[in-house]
Formats: C-alpha cells, structure tokens, sequence
C-alpha cells in the first residue's frame, strides 16, 4: 500500500503536475443500532481507497479508485491530471499552496479497552445499559433509538514536497434519540452524542447511559412543570454546550478562510468576515475562542491536517478581537502566511478543505454559582435541540430543551423552549463573565460538495449574556 | 459483476444464513466546481463495491466488500456469521421480498452521451455566463456527471440489473455579498440539458435582491419558489419512512388516515418517474420501483416501505427499500393550476422566498422546526415584488405549513442539489399565515 501511494505521486509528476500529493485511508469498524429494544443489526464497515491530488498550470484535479491496483490507481493519476489541465482553463489566477515544512512521522491513537478485541453483541451491550436506564426510570419513552459506532481510520499521506504522514486513529460513539410521551405532551433529546477517539473505556467513564436517564428525567420534568419563559431583555447563562454550538456556528465557521475568499459560496455559504477583519472586535474582553485538533481523545483529534501540515491550537478571537482564520495551503498563500492545519477530508474519496476540528469557549475565572448569583430576572439554557445560522454566519437562533428560570440568583423552574436569536456581534458582544470549568460536546460538522460530515467537538466554559431578548 | 454476487450469494448460503442480498455497484462519477467565475476544483470518483445484506435466524448483518477476490469474500462472510450468531434476534423483522420480478425500461434513465461525455467544462462557461449576462458579477456551483451501474442478487431468486446516467448544475450567483439567487437543473439526458436556464434563474434573482432591507417578525403569506418548498419537502422522504416513525422522527406518527395537510394536497413517492434523478427500476429487495401516494387530498394514506415493514402492519411494501430503513426515490407534489403570475396575485401582502437551508427541528413528532432563507428573499406587496429583504427566518410547524398550502402553481419543477438530497418535484407553493422570526439585538 505504501508503494501504491508513493506510485500516485511519482506518476502525477511525471504526467506533469507541479504538485501532487496522495492519500490512501481504510476505515474499518462496526454500526450497531437498537430501536425501540430490538436490534436492528450490526453493520460491518470495511472502505479502503486512495485519492490524488494535484495541481497543473494552477488548475486543481482530483480522483479516486478504490480499486487498489497499480493500473487503476494510474488511471486515477491519469484523470486528476487531465481534471486539472482543464479545469486551469477557466481560471483568472492560478492556484499555488504556502511554503510548509514538513516531515516523515508515523502516530496512533492507542486504546486502553481495544474495540476490535470484543463482539458485536458485547457492544451492543451498552445500548442495552441505556434501554435499562430509561425503561425502568417509570417515564414513558416509548421511542428509542439508540446507535453505536466505532472505526479506525488508517491514513497514509505523501506529497511531493517532503510529507509522509501516516496515523492511525480509532474513534468511538454512542448516539441516541428520545421521545418521551407524558401527559399527552411529547418532548424529545434528539441525536445526543457521547464520542471520543480511543477506545471503550471512554465511553464507560463517560457513563451515557446515566446522561440519558438524566435526559429523560429532565424531559418529564420539563413537561409536568415546565412554563413560560420570560419575555424581553433578561439575562441568559448559556452551558458549555449550548456555548460550543455557538462558537462553532458563529466563530468557526465564519472564520474559514474558504469561505471568506467564497470558494464554499455554493454550497456551505460565505462569511461575513472578510480578509482585513482580522484585528477588528467582534466580541467583549471576556470571549476568547481556541479552536485545537490536539486535544488528546477529543472527537476532532489529528497530530497532521490532510496536506501534511503539523497542527497547532489557534486562537479565532483572543479577548474579543479576530486574530486568526482557518486555513488551508491554498489560502494561507493567499493570505501571504502559513497554513495553520485545518484540510481535512472525511474518506480517500475527498478532497482536503478548510475545517473545524474541536472548537470551544476559553474558560474564565467565574464559577457557576458567581455567574448567576446577580442574575435578578434571566434563562439558564443547559441544552439546544432546534438552531440554525444564516449562510454567512450572522443571525442565528438556538432554542433551549432543558432550560430553568434564574429569578434573584437563583434556579428556580425549568421553562419550556426558550429562543435566543441573536446576531453573532450581538451574541458575543453581550458576554460580560464566562465559567471556568470546560466540557466538550461531539458533533459532526457539515460542510463541502459533496458533503463531508467530519467529527467535531464544541464546547467549553459557561457564559453569561446579560440583556439578550428572549423570545417564546 | 453477477458472477461475484451468485459467488457470495452461494458461499452465504453454504454458510449457513438465510435472507441475502447482494447489491453490487459500478460507479463513475465526475465533479466541477466553481467559485468566483472560474474552476476551483474538477474530480472523478471510481467505485466498485458489493454491498451485503445478511440473515441468520432474524439477527441482520451487513457490510460493503471494497475487494472482491474469493479469499476476502469468504473471510468477510464467516466474520458476519460469526456477528450474527452472537445475536439476539430482531423479533419484528419479517424476510425480503420473493421473486422473480418483471422489470420495464424506464424512458430516460439512461444516456450513452453522458458517459461518452469527454468534457464539460464547457456547460460550466456556458452558466456562468448566463448568470453574468443577468447581471450578476460572481458565480459559484457545481456540476456532475453521473454513470451508474446496479446488480442485485437476491436469495428469493432476484436477479436484477439497472443503468443509469445523469448530468445536473446548481448555479449560485451574487450581485453584491449580500444580494444572491440560486437555480438548479439535473436531468438523465443530455439533451434535456439546460445549464444555462440555472445561470439565468440565478442572475436574475441575484439582481431583483440588491439592497436588501431588513425583514419584520410577524405572520405572512409566503409563496416559496420550488427550491425553497423542496427543501421542506426533501424531510418529508425522512419523516414518511416507517423506520423514522418508529424511531421517532417524524411528525406523521400516529396519524395513518387522518387529515395532515390540506385538502388540495396530493403527495407522491414516485420510484420509476422519467428523468428523474432518484428513479430507479427496482428497490434494495429487486421489487420494481412504483408510484406510492402518501399524502391523498390531504390524508395520510402510507408510509413508505420495504418487505419486513410492510408485513408487520399487514399490508403490501411500497418498493422503497431500503432493507434497514425504507426512502424515497423522488417525492412529487401534484401541481395545482395557478400561474406564477395569478400566484403572486393571490398576495396582497406577503413575502417570496427563493431558497431555505439549515432545516432543523425543535420536536420531530410535533413537527416544530425553523428554516433560513438565502439567496433573494422579497416582500410582495399586492401581488408585486416591492422590495428586497433579508434576515429573516421561517419559524412554524411542518404539518400546519402543509394544511395551510392554499395555491399551488401548474408548473412543476425538479430539484435536486446539496440541501435537497432526495430528489423533489414541486410547482411554487402559496402557504397561508407563515411565522417569520428575525435576530433581536
């Protein structure tokens, strides 16, 4: 395989590319989903392939076989360049990659409890733990869908200018929806996620079943006393995971340099941040966001983005000023920099474009009760189900499933669906004290064409808005 | 490929399962895209795969064969035996259709010059332009051709082959950042093809959109152009699957023979439609794809099928497997019999919305959800476009959107792209009293 990949580099140089790189990826793990106790079967996933791609008189190309032979991974090469050559027709600048260093290096994920060393049925084991939980807390829930998912992506990439990249990395999820029924009344935790890369024991140490017994009860609760939320200008303390959705939404994705140069204008969107933002305010002293693919067993993790490039944290805003974009080598050459890792491709069969990887709020130095003990009249949102963003990052909407009053400082009642929908300017610049305890959520986030849904942690610190219209 | 699928059909037998089915696929798949008025990427895909679906004694197995060489055929059957075996049982699953079947040629499906297809850059210049010619100053989409090849072996005597190509573009077009439209074409053959009618769509509402006001909160009547009503009605291949409605996820729960749109509303899966990009001559089981009506007058009649759903509610399957989970192949709304123009005349003050994206759900089995227009949205005031507006969001519920459709037009459109990914047919759609939500601070 490794000569196969190399090949594919060697060839596209021969047939003419300036710069050529390949990627071989085999995924290989399982799919179990459960619905409503039974088990809907166990899918095995075995995807193996390589993807070229190149760059010939400024024009990019890009293929990719799954037929691991010399003569169809030539065939590959063959069509990237002539993709290229074409495509480098219908172009007013031509496109070139920023200078990189990079470097030969092999690096794994290592897993305490190795998936691969148990059966289906003993994972389909955890799912049972949540049917458990959930069927005998008396509620009624009388939908469950429940899913587990792991693979190991084994990567190797190699480019022309000195990168031989090759990881192995196992990743591990649980997933489930829940309708409860009560009272005539119906709510739901839809898609709620645990996941990591690594191996089992981060799944049982992070206890999903639990967070569903707790998800179901809150549900129940929300429906037996749940009210209205208040109305108008109020105070809003916003979780870590409520936080995370919106750091992603409305500073990640802005913040992607392809975006902001409109290459993702069909079909993701573009930005409203432009080029000479950077430097700009955008949020208060207290909002600072680090987006950080090195975070050990997070959902996102990478060591090297998919053109080589070694990753590092980055700092999206620093106390409330834009201080750097995502990019990949395309547009950091435009931007006259450096690349700062964030091409990433879901499978061999994509090419590499601007990514998040685990996004999240910096923590501050309030604890929980702090943040909301002079809160005379406000919503404490602890989880989201509905919320959206305008193509170009700028008004967004997020709408509370478990949520609870906050009345002279303290919790009170949970209160039903509040809606925050709020300008991202309006959203950071009304955040006057932030948590100082982080967690992270997992997510997949889409972007690309074809899509490429890739896995994301989101999170960090809690955060206080104060005076944000609240709508019900 | 029928010699590797009778090969795995034979040893999973030998081995000791008994439902199979084997799909096995050849793909060649092509991608331009472009930004900025020039190509920011071309690509081909090649693929080769043998997807597996196996039963032992009611526990389900599956996977997808990348190699197709004896030794990993037989290594990958006695791993999922092994799977299965340890299993419990799906008490409710009830086997795979029985054949044999009889296929008909579907009339456009399949075009020789789409695969012969050396270059086609050519319709990418070809929209740009039309969209510049419009007035537009940027333009950004997508094309792609698509060859496919499909071979299903089944254990209860399918044998089943289908071919198809397809060739569409989605033109996005701006005249300022803020003053966008958007237009799709995806037709089977080529000489349906008409890229240019995408660039010009995309042009045009491109320039109607420059400078753009802010948009109010409040409740309107809205006609959303057939690339906004298809993104709605993109969830409804989800929501009307059976499996959704077990696994809670859609609005349609409970609710077989009662009244959930209005009553003009006649809604379709249609699996064998003619230039359709989601038609196919048969489903995962090798039943032949067939017209289903889920929405008749504004009842619900069905939700849509495979085999081992359909005997569980004793009734027939709706060719839409799917041997986990059932799908659409094209959802069709019947158009009704306005002209654009009577349409807009119905409106006295309302707003048009030209395209939604980032669909999402507060509660799938209440069916509240909100969505967001982009591209050029307009307020109509007496049944003209007065002004261009923007930063509005469509807040509401998906079944009280469909009681509250009151005109549909007589023409129908086919929409397909990266928000729409199940294929719809729909005319532009008059809905009544519409919650419209805007950011507050």
């Amino acid at each position: 395989m490794h000569e196969l990949v190399e090949f594919a580099v060697e060839k596209a140089l021969e047939l003419g590319a300036e710069y050529a790189e390949a990627r071989f990826e085999e995924h290989s793990g399982v799919n179990i989903v459960m619905k409503n106790g039974n088990p809907e079967g166990v899918g095995i996933r075995a995807d193996r392939g390589i993807g070229v791609r190149v760059l010939v008189n400024g024009g990019m190309g890009f293929a990719s076989t799954n037929i691991l032979t010399k003569e169809s991974v030539s065939e590959a090469v063959k069509k990237a360049i002539k993709l290229a050559k074409a495509a480098s027709k219908v172009r007013n600048i031509p496109i070139k990659f920023s200078e990189e260093r990079f470097h030969e290096v092999y690096y794994e994920v290592r897993m305490k409890k190795d998936f691969r060393d148990y059966s289906g049925e003993e994972k389909m084991e955890y799912l049972r733990l949540i049917e458990e939980e959930v069927l005998n807390s008396g509620i009624k829930v009388p939908m469950r869908f429940l899913s587990y998912q792991d693979w190991i992506a084994h990567k190797y990439f190699v480019n022309n200018e000195g990168a031989k990249v090759e990881s192995v990395i196992p990743r591990v999820s649980i997933t489930y929806n829940l309708v409860v029924f009560e009272e005539g009344q119906v709510e739901q935790a839809p898609f709620v996620q645990t996941a990591f890369t690594g191996g089992l024991e981060l799944i049982e140490r992070a206890e999903p079943w639990k967070r569903a017994l707790n998800d179901v009860k809150a549900l129940q609760r929300l429906i037996k006393e749940g009210k209205k939320p208040p109305e108008g200008k109020v105070d809003v303390v916003i979780s870590p995971e409520v936080a995370g959705i919106a750091v992603h939404e409305s500073v990640g994705h802005p913040y992607e340099a392809d975006r902001i140069f409109g290459r993702e204008a069909a079909q993701a969107g573009e930005s409203f941040v432009k080029p000479d933002m950077l430097g700009e305010r955008i949020g208060s002293e207290a909002v600072t966001v680090i987006e950080d693919p090195t975070i050990p067993n997070s959902w996102g993790f990478y060591l090297y983005d998919d053109e080589g490039v070694k990753a590092r944290p980055r700092y999206l805003i620093k106390e409330g000023i834009i201080t750097e974009f995502l990019m990949n080598r395309e547009y950091a050459y435009y931007l006259d920099t450096n690349s700062n890792a964030a091409a990433r491709a879901i499978n061999y069969d994509r090419e590499p474009i601007v990514r998040m990887a685990n996004t999240y709020l910096a923590p501050g130095d309030y604890s929980f009760e702090e943040l909301i003990e002079d809160v005379k009249l406000g919503v404490y949102m602890v989880s989201f189900n509905e919320w959206n963003i305008d193509d170009r990052r700028y008004q967004q909407r997020y709408i509370g499933r478990e949520a609870y009053l906050i009345e002279n400082g303290e919790i009170k009642h949970p209160v039903r669906r509040p809606i925050l929908e709020i300008t991202t300017k309006g959203l950071w610049s009304s955040v006057d004290a932030v948590g100082k305890d982080v967690e992270f959520y997992p997510g997949t986030c889409g972007k690309g064409e074809p899509g490429q849904g890739v896995p994301v942690w989101m999170g960090g610190a809690s955060a206080r808005l104060r005076d944000v219209v609240l709508r019900r | 490929m029928f010699d590797v699928n009778e090969l795995i059909l034979k040893k999973a037998e030998e081995i000791g399962f008994g439902d199979v089915v084997v799909l096995s696929y050849g793909t060649q798949r092509r991608q331009v895209r472009f930004a900025n008025n020039e190509i920011t990427v071309a690509k081909n895909w090649h693929y080769q795969k043998s997807a597996i679906f196996a039963e032992y004694e009611k526990r389900l197995v599956s996977t997808e064969l990348t190699a197709l060489d004896e030794k990993t055929i037989e290594e990958t059957l006695k791993m999922l035996f092994k799977t299965a075996k340890a299993m419990e049982p799906k008490k409710d699953y009830y086997g795979i259709a029985e054949g044999p079947f009889e296929y008909k040629d579907i009339p456009e499906t399949f075009d020789k010059g789409i695969v012969e297809l050396d270059e086609p850059n050519e319709y990418v210049e070809r929209a740009i332009n039309s969209a510049l010619e419009e007035g537009a100053k940027r333009v950004a989409g997508v094309l792609y051709t698509d060859y496919n090849k499909l071979y299903l072996t089944t254990s209860n005597n399918v044998e089943a082959f289908d071919e198809g190509t397809g060739i569409e573009i989605s033109v996005r077009a701006f005249v300022d950042e803020l003053s966008s439209g958007h237009g799709t074409n995806s037709v089977r053959v080529l000489k349906k093809f008409d890229p240019e009618s995408a660039g010009r769509k995309a042009g045009e509402i491109a320039k109607l959109a420059a400078n753009p006001e802010e948009g109010k909160a409040g409740r309107y009547d809205v006609i959303f152009d057939p690339l906004a009503f298809a993104n709605l009605l993109s969830y409804m291949s989800f929501m009307a699957s059976a499996f959704a409605v077990e696994a809670g996820f859609s609005f349609l729960v409970g609710k077989l023979g009662q009244k959930v749109a209005s009553e003009d509303i006649v809604l379709k899966d249609v699996g064998n439609m003619p230039n359709a990009y989601g038609t196919r001559k048969f489903d995962d089981e090798g039943v032949p794809t067939q017209e289903t009506t889920i929405i008749e007058n504004g009842v619900l009649k069905t939700y849509l099928l495979n085999t081992s759903l359909a005997r569980k509610y004793n009734t027939k399957t709706t060719a839409n497997a799917g041997l986990t989970m059932p799908r659409a192949w094209n959802i069709y709304l019947e158009a009704g019999d306005y002209s654009k123009e009577e349409l807009f005349n119905e409106v006295r003050r309302g707003i048009y919305i030209t395209n939604v994206w980032y669909t999402r759900f507060q509660n799938y089995v209440a069916g509240d959800f909100s969505t967001i227009p982009r591209d050029g949205a307009f307020l109509i005031e007496n049944g003209e476009i007065a002004k261009p507006i923007r930063n509005i969001r469509v807040s509401d519920n998906f079944q009280r959107i469909l009681e509250s459709i009151a005109a549909l037009g007589k023409e129908l459109y086919h929409i397909h792209w990266w928000e729409v990914r199940t294929p719809v047919f729909t005319p532009y759609v008059l809905v009544k009293d519409v919650g419209i939500t805007k950011a507050t601070k």
